[in-house]
């Protein structure tokens, strides 16, 4: 008896890992054939300075979605991002216009700034006991709101040179977001595949019930998993104000859809339990993709957000038909 | 979604003195469609609702109304306005919340020309006159005056502008609309692509929206720039718009190279003219626009006389007439010396 449950446990686990490579393999597949296309309709897209744009082009959304891959592992969403990351944004270029704080205790700030939106978000999750939705959607608002508080609705420029290093910046050839972007990528790999943090995050996804039982202090880590999506979307955000160079208040409006989405055709679940950084990295990619292609070609803005929505329909369907094949015996 | 200025706070208590009576003279329009509601003298309380909140040009709005305001007596003003130019259901609430407080008159601007033809229906049957600035609706009531840009004329001058800018010869532009589907937006883009039509020697390679997002505008301008490597010109039609390509071109070491014309002035496109990224502005008068539509709506509801529309004019801003005090004047409207 004993050791067919284990065989029926390694069985599940060698399971739920065919199974995330083969959504990862959805998400490849699709940048492969997108990649090939693009290669062939447009002259200009194979490029060294191209790629190059689209890694940068994808590193708010991609920095961003790897926090967003951690909350929805345990079956949460966080919809603050966009209004957290234009917080950050808009606090970090005021501290260095306004006070004259220096460019990288500005960054710190900005990710601090997003820390403790974040933290709010966990404690109202769960001490509060509100549902991730309408804590985050709050938080949504509230951000969007402070925003425009602190700006009086105007962007914050005026920062000295050194404030574009963050987002317009490069170390020999590698832009300094792409940089930013492999760092938390290579963290958020990490902690999902090493750390105590990322297996309480599937296991509190999977069943949260189980995992309180089974001893993890679930409240403790739900909240981090908070602090760590905002603190990324604060940092993502910062990176977003140094492109521009400047803290723009209305950034980030609807970034919140693109990093689900990524995150989504990435492979990770709605449900919980399922989701990886490279699956995340993928998604990203490929939005950045359609989003270049689209001008590349010159297709008409409206036909990429239907293009990107037919894709999130495509990445949902397919992870449930696999949900529903692996449910079957 | 929406922020409500401590200035409202006055404004309520504004409406309880006015409630409790003070020696207001109110003179009742005759019948349903009358005219509007005549208060000679007495506290007056003024909506004024912008598209949305955010972004500099309705910031100078502000300005420019509270301005008027501050030089006539008894009148407050109430600002608010929604965080998306995009959020048209947002701003009829608000504009229905506003009559609901009965406020004395309406100054707004529509985020949607036919949608909000109604809440100019709703205000007229309650008597309260409005006025619109920047983008009206459709239809536009006789007893509606605009004060707003002539978008369409502006946006040809600036297809005139790029012209000049390169001169003979064959050149390939870009244009960077913001909205598609605004009444704003449609018109810079039919007013641009006509005249361009006149140039022959100008080919437009490629059009691509900013969502009036800087970040978006700066993706689009970088790929616009990969398309198309000889890329000679690019018009952006509002001010995130100029915010992307401009930094856009400074990345790409093609500020200058490229002639870029621009619309409005928040100070980061200020300094694009001066450093020669950006070639001219298109600079509408916000200020004036919020200065005239007040002083306009407490005319009318003083004596009753309606205002008429009213092109509230634009200025073209390069290197070289940008310190001229008339152009200055534009740029940084103060109360103490309003723009013309």
């Amino acid at each position: 008896m004993g050791s067919q449950r284990r065989g029926v446990a390694s069985l599940d686990a060698w399971r739920d890992r065919v199974r995330s490579a083969l959504s990862q393999l959805a998400a490849a597949g699709a940048v492969i054939v997108l990649f090939s296309y693009l290669s062939f309709a447009s002259d200009a897209f194979i490029s060294a300075n191209n790629l190059i744009n689209i890694g940068v082009q994808s590193a708010v959304v991609a920095i961003t979605a790897i926090g967003m891959t951690l909350v929805i592992i345990t079956a949460g969403i966080d919809l603050s991002v966009g209004s957290v990351a234009a917080l950050a944004g808009v606090l970090g270029a005021l501290l260095v216009v306004e006070y004259g704080v220096p460019v990288p205790l500005a960054i710190v700030g900005g990710a601090v700034t997003g820390a403790i939106a974040g933290m709010v978000n966990g404690v109202l999750v769960t001490q509060a006991g509100m549902a991730p939705f309408i804590a985050t959607l709050g938080m949504l608002s509230v951000a969007r709101g402070l925003v425009y508080i602190v700006t009086g609705s105007v962007a914050v420029s005026g920062a000295p040179p050194e404030f574009k290093l963050l987002g317009q910046g490069r170390l020999g050839a590698l832009p300094i977001p792409v940089l930013a972007l492999v760092i938390v990528a290579l963290a958020g790999h990490f902690i999902l595949t090493r750390a105590k943090l990322g297996r309480y995050a599937y296991a509190m996804g999977s069943n949260a019930e189980a995992a309180r039982l089974s001893g993890i202090p679930v409240k403790r880590y739900l909240s981090i998993v908070y602090i760590i999506s905002g603190t990324l979307a604060g940092f993502a955000g910062m990176i977003a104000a140094s492109r521009v160079d400047s803290g723009q208040p209305n950034f980030g409006i609807g970034l919140e859809l693109d990093v689900i989405a990524a995150t989504v055709i990435g492979g990770a679940s709605l449900f919980g339990g399922e989701g990886t950084v490279i699956g995340t990295l993928l998604g990203a990619l490929l939005i950045a993709l359609i989003r270049n292609g689209s001008v590349l070609l010159d297709i008409n803005t409206f036909y990429q957000q239907v293009i990107i929505g037919v894709i999130i329909w495509i990445a949902v369907f397919w992870d449930q038909y696999r949900r529903r094949r692996a449910a079957s015996p | 979604m929406r922020i409500i200025l401590s200035a409202s706070m006055a404004c309520v208590a504004a409406v309880i003195v006015l409630a409790s009576g003070c020696s207001t003279v109110t003179v009742p329009g005759s019948g349903p469609s009358g005219g509007p509601t005549v208060k000679a003298n007495g506290p007056l309380t003024l909506a004024v609702v912008p598209k949305a909140v955010g972004f500099d040009f309705w910031d100078s709005v502000r300005k420019g109304a509270q301005c008027a305001a501050s030089k006539m007596t008894d009148v407050t003003l109430q600002w608010d306005g929604v965080t998306a130019e995009t959020d048209v259901t947002g701003q009829v609430n608000l504009l229905q919340n506003f009559l609901t407080r009965q406020v004395d008159g309406l100054v707004y601007a529509a985020t949607d020309a036919k949608v909000l033809a109604q809440v100019t229906q709703d205000a007229l049957s309650r008597n309260v006159p409005v006025i619109n600035i920047d983008s009206g609706t459709n239809p536009q009531p006789d007893n509606v005056p605009v004060f707003a840009t002539d978008n369409v004329a502006a946006a040809r001058k600036a297809a005139d502008l790029l012209a000049d800018a390169l001169g003979s010869g064959h050149h390939k532009v870009a244009f960077i609309p913001f909205q598609p589907g605004t009444v704003t937006n449609d018109q810079r883009t039919k007013g641009f692509k006509e005249e361009l039509a006149k140039h022959p020697n100008l080919t437009l390679v490629a059009e691509q929206s900013s969502n009036s997002d800087p970040n978006t505008a700066l993706s689009v301008t970088e790929n616009i720039l990969t398309a198309n490597p000889d890329l000679d010109g690019i018009f952006a039609a509002n001010e995130p718009g100029v915010i992307g390509a401009t930094n856009a071109l400074n990345q790409a070491g093609k500020a200058g190279k490229i002639k870029l014309i621009g619309w409005d002035a928040s100070p980061d496109e200020v300094k694009g003219v001066t450093s020669g990224a950006i070639t001219a502005l298109v600079v509408q008068n916000p200020f004036r626009m919020g200065f005239d539509s007040v002083t306009a709506m407490v005319q009318t509801v003083r004596t009753g006389r309606l205002a008429a529309s009213e092109d509230t004019g634009v200025t073209f801003v390069t290197q070289r007439n940008i310190n001229e005090p008339q152009v200055q004047a534009v740029l940084q409207p103060s109360c103490a010396s309003p723009p013309a």
